[in-house]
């Protein structure tokens, strides 16, 4: 190199650039260094030293390699570049300082790594979110699966109940009309009638129970007679006070056409409970049903004069199954939050107040708005329904009210123009038996079939006023009988007599072409309102 | 030490080398030099920057080198597809050198390897190992099997 060159390369390279540098002969013998390499922490080398000793990033590398390094930790741990030139059989070492661009490159470097790692977590994360989605999914599919079978299975269990518990309380009813006075026999037959309707409720509470759990119970607003639903409620309990020697008042402040939109059976469902918690609960005094109506809003009051509840007690009230140790009342403890579930259904709260000793006070309201006003409704329609007084002694009612008694015994009240025929088709032989001596004890001609496949058949040749159809049966169910029935054209109102208390049944049977739904064990009172409505309107 | 960026090359060095260990991520830029004495031998480990999506690996680095630790983070998957390629890297600036692999991060939950894959990388004479930095273990392992071989 020419001097002058080697000066300035010298000047600029080497001082101003402080580069440092290492020449190695082909043994990788150090035969040249520059002054500063101890700045880089070389300064052991020296010349004569073999280089892979004393510098780590020389070792297994020979003096033919041409090789740069942009980055190097040097012994002092400055980053370094090294630049390794091979001229000559001899191999200059360059060592420079990178600090600065090391210093640039490590903060861009690290930014996009992190970037990188971020993304890459939350890709997995969203990746574990999708997993965690359709587990879930798949979890709440084995729980929605997990809640139908235990509805059908409330649903099996109540309907295997009820078969043999209809017989066992129409049964005793027969044999009990059979017993005048109040003798022994009549005492044990009550008795019996008293545990096999309790027996009843339990089953029909767990049912709802399970309904409730499995979100199954659906809330069916209906426009209806709001007074109606009062009115059933004094016909139902006014017996139970009248046993107990209490009074019940009903007393509703609204007209008495009113009609509103709500789920009747439901409102009904609770009025009963409640009522019924409070006759159950009193022993004297009175039992009062307050209900007030305006801005389509419906406000109810229960009031008893008995025994109380403890501040402890209401707190614990409303869990299921639980009941007072100390009150003796059998019940299953689900009658009440059955309730309270219901009325929350319906978009109302259920609130209890109570003095031990003076009684208890459960109240609640919602929605229930107008659908007809008094003033829009036909004349017809008003004198079509029975006046009921706003305030009624309900313990004071007579028994003639109930349509059973109405009805009588006389059949021809039915039609009134002929004997009634009805044809049943029932495979429980007893269930069957028992309705045919029901309604046979009223003057009602039945014809007993075992099947579906024979109801249509015994349809085609006969006459029938009414059938009274069961759906589980062999050969033929009784959705299918009806829709057969249907098919050929005939319109003899049918009623059917189900063992399930499911809403959905109710549904299914009145869509396939039945006229009326009964659950069993079927009351032969609710049959004849039924059966009286039934042909009424069709007779008309 | 050949694997994608923040992988535990650096890691499993500190740990191997000066038995230290951080939680904290710094990433290599170049190349760090650290020497331990292995029974007879001194091992000069390069600790090069690991690939990622800015740059390659830089070859340059890998010259000289008497055999490879291939590290992946196995709570990464594709880290461990991907020695296959840097292996190719490897191969055409170097040639075939022993190398080991170390399946790292293995004490963390998420940490699985397709059994397929390792089947594969084990056919082409490679040992691998379960390593945590962390925990230290397979650590001393994977550098004493990669002695092994060079020697």
């Amino acid at each position: 190199m020419n001097p002058d060159l080697q000066q300035y390369v010298n000047q600029h390279l080497v001082e101003r650039l402080q580069i440092a540098y290492i020449c190695v002969d082909k043994d990788m013998m150090v035969c040249d260094v520059s002054k500063n390499l101890k700045d880089y922490g070389y300064g052991d080398v020296t010349n004569g030293v073999n280089v892979e000793d004393y510098v780590e990033f020389m070792v297994g590398l020979d003096t033919s390699t041409a090789l740069d390094l942009p980055f190097v930790t040097s012994p002092l741990g400055v980053p370094v570049s090294v630049s390794l030139l091979p001229e000559d059989g001899k191999l200059m070492i360059m060592i420079a300082d990178a600090s600065e661009h090391y210093e640039q490159r490590q903060q861009l470097q690290q930014k996009a790594n992190e970037n990188e790692l971020l993304l890459a977590q939350q890709n997995k994360l969203m990746a574990d979110l999708e997993l965690a989605s359709k587990e879930l999914a798949r979890n709440n599919k084995q729980l929605e699966e997990a809640s139908r079978l235990q509805t059908s299975f409330f649903s099996g269990v109540s309907h295997e109940f009820r078969t043999p518990l209809a017989s066992i309380i129409g049964y005793t009813e027969l044999v009990s009309q059979k017993f005048d006075g109040d003798g022994q026999e009549k005492k044990h037959l009550r008795a019996i009638q008293r545990s096999s309707k309790h027996l009843l409720s339990l089953v029909e509470n767990l049912l709802d129970h399970g309904k409730l759990d499995a979100n199954e119970i659906f809330i069916q607003p209906k426009s209806i007679l709001l007074n109606e639903v009062f009115d059933d409620v004094g016909i139902f309990l006014g017996p139970l006070a009248n046993a107990k020697h209490i009074s019940l008042k009903v007393q509703t402040d609204f007209p008495d056409h009113l009609m509103v939109t709500v789920d009747a059976s439901r409102l009904r469902q609770c009025l009963i409970n409640l009522v019924g918690n409070a006759i159950k609960f009193t022993d004297q005094g009175l039992v009062t049903l307050k209900a007030q109506w305006s801005n389509d809003l419906l406000e109810v009051v229960v009031q008893d004069t008995g025994m109380g509840i403890s501040e402890d007690d209401l707190q614990k009230i409303r869990l299921p199954f639980w009941q007072a140790a100390d009150t003796g009342k059998a019940g299953t403890g689900l009658g009440l939050t059955i309730t309270e579930r219901i009325i929350n259904l319906l978009g109302g709260e259920l609130k209890i107040s109570s003095q031990i000793g003076k009684g208890t006070t459960v109240s609640f309201e919602f929605l229930a708005p107008l659908s007809i006003s008094p003033e829009t409704l036909p004349a017809s329609k008003l004198s079509a329904t029975a006046p009921i007084s706003n305030t009624k002694e309900e313990s004071q009612v007579s028994l003639a009210k109930d349509n059973t008694k109405k009805t009588g015994k006389d059949s021809k009240k039915y039609k009134g123009k002929k004997d009634c025929k009805v044809l049943l088709a029932e495979d429980d032989y007893d269930i069957a038996i028992l309705v045919e001596l029901m309604l046979e004890e009223k003057g009602v001609g039945v014809t007993h079939v075992e099947n579906g496949d024979l109801a249509v058949k015994t349809l085609q040749d006969s006459e029938f006023d009414l059938v009274l159809m069961d759906i589980n049966m062999p050969v033929m169910s009784g959705y299918e009988a009806i829709k057969v029935i249907r098919e050929q054209g005939n319109l003899t109102p049918i009623i059917i007599m189900s063992a399930s208390a499911l809403d959905s049944d109710r549904e299914k049977a009145m869509k396939c072409g039945s006229d009326g739904y009964l659950v069993k064990p079927v009351e032969l009172s609710e049959l004849i309102a039924m059966t009286r409505e039934i042909v009424s309107k069709t007779s008309v | 030490m050949v694997g994608d960026f923040a992988v535990g090359k650096t890691s499993l060095t500190q740990k191997f080398v000066n038995n230290a260990f951080s939680e904290k991520y710094l990433t290599t830029i170049g190349v760090k030099i650290d020497s331990v004495e292995l029974a007879d031998t001194k091992l000069i480990v390069w600790d090069v920057a690991g690939r990622d999506s800015l740059s390659p690996i830089n070859s340059s680095y890998l010259v000289g080198a008497a055999g490879i630790i291939l590290v992946a983070d196995c709570t990464r998957p594709h880290t461990l597809i991907d020695l296959a390629e840097l292996w190719e890297v490897v191969q055409q600036r170097i040639g075939n050198v022993p190398a080991t692999i170390a399946l790292n991060k293995c004490d963390l939950s998420d940490w699985k390897v397709d059994d397929a894959l390792i089947q594969q990388y084990e056919s082409r004479g490679w040992n691998c190992f379960p390593t945590s930095a962390k925990q230290g273990a397979g650590v001393s392992e994977i550098f004493e099997s990669l002695h092994q071989k060079i020697r």
